[in-house]
């Protein structure tokens, strides 16, 4: 969405870190003066700069804006060399996760207004993966972990009849829109600076159950989300659930079921029992 | 040097689709993306995919492509729709039985939604993100057989080595670099056309890049008149709201709440087809029954429940734009840029005109759209016309030995990405592209006359002007989109000109080109395709390309 440029006016002066006390300070005398602005500070970087420095934009305010065409009008005018991705703007493909005033979003779907727009507006890039410029992450870790669930592996012993309640869950897990916001807020992933754990994180534990909770699907994938998936880790603080765009119930429609069934499947005594007589897993 | 046996430019449905069935059939293949494959475009398709499985109603292939031809307004060549038609329920149980899951029927089969322009539900779904669950499909194909994607790749020219395609140069969007990947077959499957309108339903990514490329390297482009405005569009950002919500009951309204549509559609109402539905909402605005340049959509009546449990991401993209909520209020939403009928002239196999070189998807023109396409179809397209161009491709191969392996084009685009990068001084190009879009929005709209077209004409010769001493001011090598955002606005001004150019000659309304000055249609004349030939300047336009028939003549087309 193209602005007026005309209304732009000059950049405040970056200033570092979170608290530039004078730059917001001039922020605020402006707002007074004009209340049609609003400043975003954006966290810049190269490639893999954990730290990034924090440059300051003024961006014209306009009702119903969202933070993603703050940050586009931001390129256009003030950097044209601010590095992000995005879009399909209707929070359908998942480019365009950032932080912003320190939470995991989809600037596509973050209204201006939400924030107290009297105030700089926080836009830092997501900080669980490497950066590989400016708001641009480097996220295939993710695409690694991909490679270990199990696909689709059709039953052959049935036709393929069955009805909307079986499918409904499914479904549910299929909103998924790979943001990858969940990974992001995920304090089992995020504190993890060097080697990531032995852990997929809630978007797989999503796909998996999806998956597994298809009627016709046939394999199991219960032991492996408990032993290379690590869904033990998850002491199910809901953070995914809260962050998620798609609104796919993660905590409750997905890792406590699995959870539950690993329980059942593999810790119930007489279990155990039965497949140690028998020898199977 | 990348090399492959096919190369497939583009990640969403249509070049998955294609990349899959290569996959499948033993070949050596990978994709070329600007972007992560599940980041495509077709992750917004909302409202189905159209197949005649008479679950719902009776049936059949033959009246799904009666609907098409109909829907086309016989423009559609008749041997492709057919082909498409047949091949539709195969490819839905294809699609079923990779884990794509369908929305049901209480009997346990597929479920199927009325859709505009249908003579019975044959649009099957997933809930209201049938693109995503699809998408995600694939993808797991894809990874599946291992193929290799060359993500944030952005190509920029087609290799032609001895007349025949040889892959494609692209520039590594992480090093900077431009890179050849080498292949004996190419497949465009890069998508539509959107962001040549300053408004539109389509992603930022929709800038007609493989049309572009294909036409530089002598392709022929086809139809690009027909651009298809869809009938619901939010006012606010331009985002979609899908045909679901109609074909599940929703009403238009006007200012006065008068269901308007059955003054233009006696029959079919609100269920009309695209085009006729967009012009009479454009009608209601101009004659002033619209509120603020919009008209109503109306879900009040179809209560809570059945909004939340097939239409959620309506209400939430509604609720999301204008913060009211579309169970208790109206929804303002006007016609919007969606869909390019026209492309890359391929035969009914995804050829086209360069032996090597395809095309599936929206990027290409095979014709089954003609000048209006039906809701459920695009999906049907990419599905249907990617696994057939990957068919015929590796048909194409086999027994062909090696093709040249040449660094020519490597070189050449070498030279003007150097070129561009060490311009300063003039205009940047979002200003450019800014114009373009405005020339195009202004005069090439849902109704159209010969002065604002030739206007259009004219102020697209400045645009093309202006653009050859526009800027990049990013000269950076790492994830540059100020330099991948000129390519694209370059690619973009081609295809306006190709826009303006078919629409200001061709002298009748047929589907989606309705023009005030020639308001009938005219069979006489222009049952003919419109193809477009690169001159470096204003196209070639040449209408050599029958419509090809097969069992049904024009008649007039009413809903």
């Amino acid at each position: 969405m193209e602005r007026d440029a005309g209304a732009l006016r000059p950049a405040v002066k970056a200033s570092d870190g979170l608290d530039g006390d004078s730059a917001k300070d001039q922020v605020e005398a402006r707002v007074v003066e004009t209340a049609r602005f609003v400043t975003l500070r954006i966290n810049r970087g190269e490639a893999n700069d954990v730290s990034g420095r924090w440059e300051d934009y003024e961006v014209p305010l306009e009702p119903g804006m969202v933070v993603l065409d703050a940050v586009l009008h931001v390129q256009a005018h003030s950097a044209n060399d601010l590095a992000v991705r995005w879009n399909c703007k209707a929070a359908k493909c998942g480019s365009c996760s950032a932080e912003v005033g320190g939470m995991p979003k989809l600037m596509c779907k973050t209204r201006l207004e939400e924030f107290d727009c009297s105030k700089p507006i926080l836009v830092q890039p997501l900080q669980t993966f490497p950066r590989i410029r400016d708001l641009v992450t480097d996220v295939s870790w993710n695409y690694r972990v991909n490679r270990k669930i199990t696909p689709f592996r059709p039953r052959t012993d049935r036709e393929w009849r069955f009805y909307q309640r079986d499918v409904d869950r499914s479904q549910e897990m299929r909103k998924c829109i790979e943001c990858f916001l969940c990974q992001d807020v995920c304090h089992v992933i995020r504190y993890q600076t060097q080697e990531k754990p032995q852990y997929f994180g809630p978007r797989f534990y999503v796909r998996a159950l999806g998956l597994d909770a298809h009627p016709m699907d046939s394999a199991n994938r219960l032991r492996l989300l408990q032993v290379e998936g690590g869904i033990g880790l998850c002491n199910v603080t809901k953070c995914c659930t809260e962050v998620c765009p798609a609104g796919i119930q993660i905590t409750d429609n997905a890792i406590i079921p699995a959870k539950e069934r690993i329980v059942d499947a593999y810790q119930d005594p007489l279990r155990r029992l039965f497949r140690k007589v028998t020898g199977t897993t | 040097m990348i090399k492959h046996d096919i190369v497939v430019v583009g990640g969403g449905l249509a070049g998955m689709r294609a990349a899959v069935e290569a996959a499948e059939g033993g070949a050596d293949v990978a994709v070329v993306s600007k972007m992560h494959p599940v980041r495509s475009h077709s992750g917004a398709a909302q409202g189905g995919i159209n197949a005649a499985l008479g679950n719902r109603e009776d049936d059949s292939t033959e009246n799904h492509a009666f609907d098409c031809v109909k829907g086309s307004d016989y423009l559609g060549d008749q041997d492709a729709i057919e082909a498409m038609a047949e091949d539709a329920p195969r490819q839905i149980v294809w699609l079923e039985h990779r884990g794509c899951i369908f929305s049901r029927m209480p009997d346990g089969r597929i479920a199927q939604r009325p859709f505009g322009g249908a003579g019975s539900a044959r649009t099957c779904y997933s809930a209201d993100v049938t693109g995503l669950v699809i998408l995600h499909t694939l993808w797991e194909q894809l990874e599946r057989f291992g193929v290799k994607v060359y993500e944030e790749y952005f190509a920029t020219a087609l290799c032609v080595e001895d007349g025949m395609g040889a892959g494609v140069v692209a520039y590594n969007m992480r090093s900077g670099e431009l890179e050849l990947v080498s292949a004996k077959a190419t497949i465009f499957a890069t998508g539509g056309l959107g962001r040549v309108y300053a408004k539109t339903t389509n992603s930022y990514a929709s800038t007609a890049d493989g049309m572009a490329i294909a036409y530089r390297a002598g392709i022929p482009l086809m139809d690009m008149e027909f651009v298809q405005f869809h009938p619901t569009s939010l006012k606010e950002n331009g985002v979609l709201l899908s045909e679901a919500a109609r074909g599940e009951g929703a009403y238009l309204l006007n200012k006065d709440g008068e269901r308007f549509m059955f003054k233009y559609a006696p029959n079919k109402g609100e269920l009309a087809s695209r085009d006729v539905v967009s012009r009479a909402e454009w009608t209601e605005i101009l004659e002033g029954r619209g509120v603020d340049g919009c008209v109503f959509l109306d879900l009040r009546h179809l209560g809570r429940e059945k909004i939340l449990e097939r239409l959620p991401q309506i209400r939430e993209l509604a609720l999301d734009a204008t913060g009211k909520d579309a169970i208790d209020t109206p929804i303002p939403i006007l016609p919007g840029m969606h869909y390019a009928m026209g492309g890359i002239e391929t035969d009914k196999f995804g050829a086209t005109r360069i032996p090597g070189v395809y095309a599936a998807g929206e990027c290409a023109c095979v014709s089954v759209h003609g000048a209006n396409r039906l809701g459920g179809n695009s999906l049907l397209e990419t599905i249907v016309f990617g696994a057939r161009s990957a068919r015929h491709a590796i048909a194409y191969i086999k027994g062909l030995g090696d093709v040249r392996v040449s660094e020519r084009t490597l070189k050449s685009e070498q030279d003007r990405i150097d070129g561009i990068l060490a311009r300063s001084g003039g205009e940047r190009h979002p200003a450019v592209r800014k114009r373009m879009n405005n020339v195009l929005s202004d005069n090439v709209f849902i109704f159209r006359d010969d002065a604002g077209l030739k206007k259009a004409v004219e102020g697209l010769r400045e645009v093309r002007e202006a653009a050859k001493s526009m800027t990049v001011m990013d000269k950076s090598k790492t994830f540059n989109t100020d330099l991948t955002g000129f390519l694209e606005t370059e690619f973009l001004i081609d295809i306006a000109q190709c826009i303006a150019a078919g629409a200001l000659a061709r002298t009748e309304s047929r589907g989606a080109q309705a023009r005030t000055d020639f308001p009938e249609r005219d069979d006489e004349k222009w049952l003919v395709h419109s193809l477009f030939h690169n001159t470096g300047a204003d196209p070639r336009l040449d209408f050599t390309r029958k419509v090809t028939f097969t069992k049904w003549q024009p008649t007039v087309r009413t809903y």
